[in-house]
């Protein structure tokens, strides 16, 4: 069974296309409604923090803020305020493939309705799927892409460690599974391979390069431990 | 560059080292050496070469070591840019419609898109189609939210018309004619029907069985497009994501209305592509045509459903075996009747019999049509579905005569080589303790452990076509430039460092400059033969670019041009090893210009540098759950040979990625079109399930280092070939279950099991 890293495991709920469809259709960010809470709650990586946290602005009155057309948001992406002009459909991953200035295209675009894992970010440090989430809901929330780990001469632990490990081959899952690997080991530093395997089950590599980032992942934890 | 598919027999390969030597020659120099400060005269023996060689093993600093993968920091920083990601100012987004129905009169009306905010283009493509999948429509908008509007607006109206989409369908009477010629192919026949049949009828064992194995998707991840930045005027270049930089370079100009020099193609990085990406395709040419009408940059890369439906596959066959077997285990005849279903395409099958040597023989192969896209190559075309049904036959046979598996495999293989890889594989996953080594295991209700074996083989080898630039700095920066495409093979990485081998420097030393058709042309890779035919032709180019640096130095070093040395970052005369120059220092010494050499793939040179021909053996171990038909897979072990390995790095990523996919196509992979309403059912990864982390067994990979050829092989292609087999062999081991029909669902094994309870 795929793990899905949009869901909780306690309170696996289906975030499925035909919800998505409806928001995207719907021309409306709920926020601070019941109807926002259970929206978000499927969709953001854990109920309990996406519920709980500050997002959209709601109206003084509690009322849904009713949002239409293309608008401008700003999103704290690696710890920068990005101004992005969004319509209440954009994905997340469209928002920052797409129509960020200068585009952000490290997180990939691959099947686009949750299933491979290629486009997985951080929200509020727990990995999420950007082609999942709308990025209205996310205003005021931190997220992190893959551009904002490491760069080519200052590598993660991780990134070193796919390196050495060759953890990729045509690269274009690479992202999402370091993103994937990267929050599980934040929250378990000494993580072990079934735990790793759980961590990036939500991801695919069709080039086959899974051992390879199971060892790079084993070694990173490992390094933690010696460290 | 071709993409046929090979459809016959397996090329032999030929794993003796001395069928690529040639006889050593060498001469003296006369020079001096300085000996406590005083000059002596002495002489040096020096190799004296007609060419370029890789040199001895023992020698060898950067190849056949454990490399980096040169482009791994930008991979995994997201910094790679692939297609998918180039942003050009003013750009389009498009997106297609692909027909739905296997084939239909459809009629478009494009009106109510074209009012939408933000949509650029909508256009009818076509209006009669003959494959499910078949694009009619293409829009283009401001981004791809509003493509996808334009989409939605699209008013379409489908007449379907009579279809065929699997081989019921297509070979039932009165069905309609998919190709104009009818639904079957013309059959390629081999050997004595008869002969085959009377050894088969007087063999102490006999079998009659039909074997299958479903369309599979190549489900690249970086799908199938196109930029192309066209702004009118008269330059265009087109991303793509290609294993061929330099086939799309004229397709776009003759659709732009360009000159091919006009024209420029690149491929940065590329995610993926297995077989099925070779020319501009259907879709580029429709980016053409939309870049052409709106003078703007458009990018158009496959929707993941119109990739599953439109961008290739690997042919399903299905084959009916009859095999008789000898009381020693070798096989006493065989006859295959092949049916290949390759959509429009006509699907590949190498000849049977596979690699085994099978007595008496005779095969019959024949394409079925039906109204799908054609199939496409897909790493090693033809052999993982031969290797499916021969494997089992073997061990079916095996069975009824109480045979141990591993020795009627060495039974029927001529080649030693084979051999000695099988007992490798064997001793690495504990056939040797196993207790099934001559009978399956029971159905306990319990799990069961099952082993089982494969074997593979691939030409490889390589052609004409590829030129090479190697240019030393001033600064002492070093540059090799060639046109060539790296898949995720690793082909930057291969270019880099033999380069830097060449000149004692390190991998970091060297830049590549790959993907971009206004470098020195390559060949497409497919086949395995990128090895085979860019290294030669960079080792040419770095060798010429060593000789000239070093007549260049001998002056200055005061020796001869073949004295000159180049190792450990260092440049040295060998009559004088203490007397050296650093890298920089050498290149210092060039004019502002800098050196520049070029070198191509020579027919003669590249003999004594490729080969051609390689083994591999994989063996499968699996635990089947006798209760729920579940089967897991505990254990992968692969053995391969490929000559000189350039990056052992990247042998073994091949030789694991090779085993990963087989293992997905054992258990998981399969296109399901309902022949009812002729609609694709699985067109996403969701549906269509690729192997992910939770199924990745222990794996093991291992370098075939008894080959000891001078000569790189390129060897993609096997690591595919044996591992379904040996994993579908290792099932019926553990509980005899035998399932001759892939993939392995726990609903197949429990029908199977159920046959022998």
């Amino acid at each position: 069974m795929r793990q899905d890293p949009n869901h909780d495991e306690e309170n696996a709920e289906r975030a499925d296309l035909s919800r998505r469809l409806f928001l995207r259709n719907a021309g409306t960010v709920a926020a601070g409604s019941v109807l926002a809470q259970g929206l978000l709650g499927a969709c953001a990586s854990e109920r309990a923090s996406a519920a709980a946290a500050p997002a959209a602005p709601a109206k003084p009155d509690g009322a849904p803020e009713e949002l239409a057309g293309e608008f401008e948001i700003v999103l704290d992406v690696n710890g920068e305020a990005r101004k992005v002009k969004v319509e209440p459909r954009t994905t997340l991953l469209a928002a920052l493939r797409e129509r960020m200035e200068p585009a952000m295209t490290g997180t990939k675009h691959v099947c686009d309705r949750g299933n491979c894992g290629a486009c997985t970010v951080h929200v509020d440090g727990k990995p999420a799927y950007a082609c999942l989430l709308l990025a209205a809901d996310l205003r005021g929330r931190k997220i992190k892409t893959i551009e904002g780990l490491g760069a080519p001469e200052s590598l993660s632990p991780l990134q070193e460690n796919f390196c050495a490990h060759d953890a990729s081959m045509c690269g274009f899952c690479t992202p999402g599974f370091v993103m994937s690997i990267t929050a599980c080991l934040e929250k378990q530093p000494n993580a072990d391979l079934a735990t790793i395997q759980k961590a990036c089950s939500g991801n695919v590599c069709r080039c086959g390069t899974y051992p390879h980032v199971f060892a790079a992942a084993l070694a990173t934890a490992k390094q933690a431990k010696k460290g | 560059m071709s993409t046929n598919e090979p459809t016959g027999a397996p090329l032999a390969p030929n794993q003796d080292p001395k069928a690529q030597e040639k006889p050593r020659k060498t001469r003296k120099i006369k020079t001096t050496k300085d000996v406590n400060g005083v000059p002596q005269e002495i002489e040096i023996e020096v190799e004296d070469v007609d060419g370029p060689r890789w040199g001895e093993r023992k020698d060898l600093k950067v190849l056949n070591t454990e490399l980096r993968r040169v482009d791994g920091p930008v991979k995994v920083t997201g910094r790679a840019r692939y297609t998918h990601d180039v942003r050009l100012p003013g750009m389009v987004y498009a997106r297609l419609l692909c027909c739905p129905y296997p084939s239909a009169e459809v009629t478009i009306d494009v009106q109510d898109a074209l009012k939408l905010p933000g949509v650029e283009a909508a256009i009818v493509l076509e209006t009669k189609t003959r494959f499910l999948g078949q694009p009619i429509a293409v829009v283009a908008g401001r981004t791809s939210d509003h493509a996808d509007d334009a989409l939605r607006a699209l008013k379409v109206t489908y007449k379907p018309l009579p279809w065929a989409v699997d081989r019921a369908q297509a070979l039932a009477e009165g069905a309609p004619n998919v190709r104009k010629n009818g639904n079957k192919g013309k059959p390629g026949q081999n050997g004595d029907r008869a002969e085959a049949e009377a050894a088969i009828a007087a063999a102490p064992a006999k079998l009659e069985a039909t074997y299958s194995v479903p369309v599979q998707h190549h489900a690249s991840l970086e799908t199938h497009g196109v930029v192309i930045d066209y702004r009118g005027g008269e330059e265009a270049t087109v991303y793509i994501s290609t294993q061929w930089t330099f086939a799309a370079v004229g397709q776009v100009a003759e659709l732009l209305g360009l000159k091919a020099n006009q024209v420029t193609a690149i491929v940065e990085h590329m995610g993926g592509g297995f077989g099925s990406k070779f020319d501009l395709g259907s879709e580029g040419a429709v980016a053409c045509r939309v870049a052409k009408e709106l003078k703007k940059p458009v990018h158009l890369m496959l929707r993941r459903p119109d990739e599953f439906v439109m961008a290739g596959n690997r042919s399903g066959n299905r084959v009916t075996y009859k095999a008789g077997m000898n009381a020693d285990g070798t096989l006493a005849g065989l006859v295959a009747n092949a049916e290949k279903f390759g959509g429009l395409g006509d699907g590949s099958m190498a000849r049977p019999p596979y690699v085994y040597s099978a007595g008496k023989t005779y095969s019959e192969v024949v394409a079925v049509y039906t109204n799908t896209d054609s199939n496409r190559a897909m790493r090693a075309p033809g052999h993982p579905q031969a290797s499916f049904g021969m494997e089992a036959v073997l061990d079916e046979l095996a069975y009824q005569l109480g045979l141990d598996l591993l020795e009627v495999r060495k039974a029927n293989l001529k080649d030693k080589v084979w051999h000695r890889q099988l007992e490798r594989v064997a001793k690495e996953i504990g056939w040797f303790e196993h207790p099934h080594r001559t009978k399956p295991g029971p159905n306990s209700g319990g799990k069961e452990l099952g082993i089982g074996f494969g074997i593979s083989t691939w030409g490889g080898g390589g052609s004409g076509g590829t030129e090479c630039d190697v240019q030393l700095a001033k600064d002492g920066s070093v540059t090799v430039s060639v046109g060539t495409q790296d898949l995720g093979t690793g082909s930057r990485t291969l270019v880099t460092a033999i380069v830097a081998e060449e000149f004692g420097l390190q991998l970091g030393d060297v830049v590549a400059r790959i993907g971009n058709s206004r470098l020195p042309s390559a060949t497409g890779s497919g086949g395995s033969t990128t090895t085979g035919s860019l290294s030669p032709a960079v080792k040419d180019a770095a060798w010429n670019a060593r000789n000239a640096f070093a007549e260049h130095l001998a002056p200055i070093l005061k020796t001869e041009a073949a004295l000159v040395r180049f190792a450990g970052g260092k440049v040295f005369s060998q009559a004088n090893p203490n007397a050296a120059m650093t890298w920089k220092q050498a290149c210092a010494t060039l004019r502002d210009a800098g050196l520049n050499a070029h070198g191509k793939w020579d027919k003669d040179r590249a003999a004594a540098l490729m080969g051609n021909g390689v083994h591999g053996a994989q063996a499968a171990k699996v635990e089947v759950d006798t209760l729920t038909g579940r089967v897991r897979v505990l254990e992968m072990v692969g053995i391969q040979d490929c000559g000189l390995p350039i990056n052992r790095t990247a042998v073994r990523s091949q030789l694991n990625g090779g085993m990963v996919q087989s293992l997905s196509y054992a258990l998981f992979e399969e296109r399901v079109i309902d022949p009812v309403l002729g609609l694709a059912l699985n067109a996403n990864f969701e549906d269509y399930k690729l192997a992910g982390p939770s199924e990745i067994p222990k794996m093991t990979s291992i370098i075939d280092d008894d080959d000891q050829r001078s000569a790189t092989i390129g060897m993609a292609e096997p690591a595919i070939v044996p591992g379904h087999s040996a994993i579908a062999n290792a099932v019926h081991n553990a509980c005899g279950a035998r399932v001759r029909d892939l993939p392995l669902t726990p609903d197949k094994v429990l029908a199977a099991l159920g046959r022998i309870a």
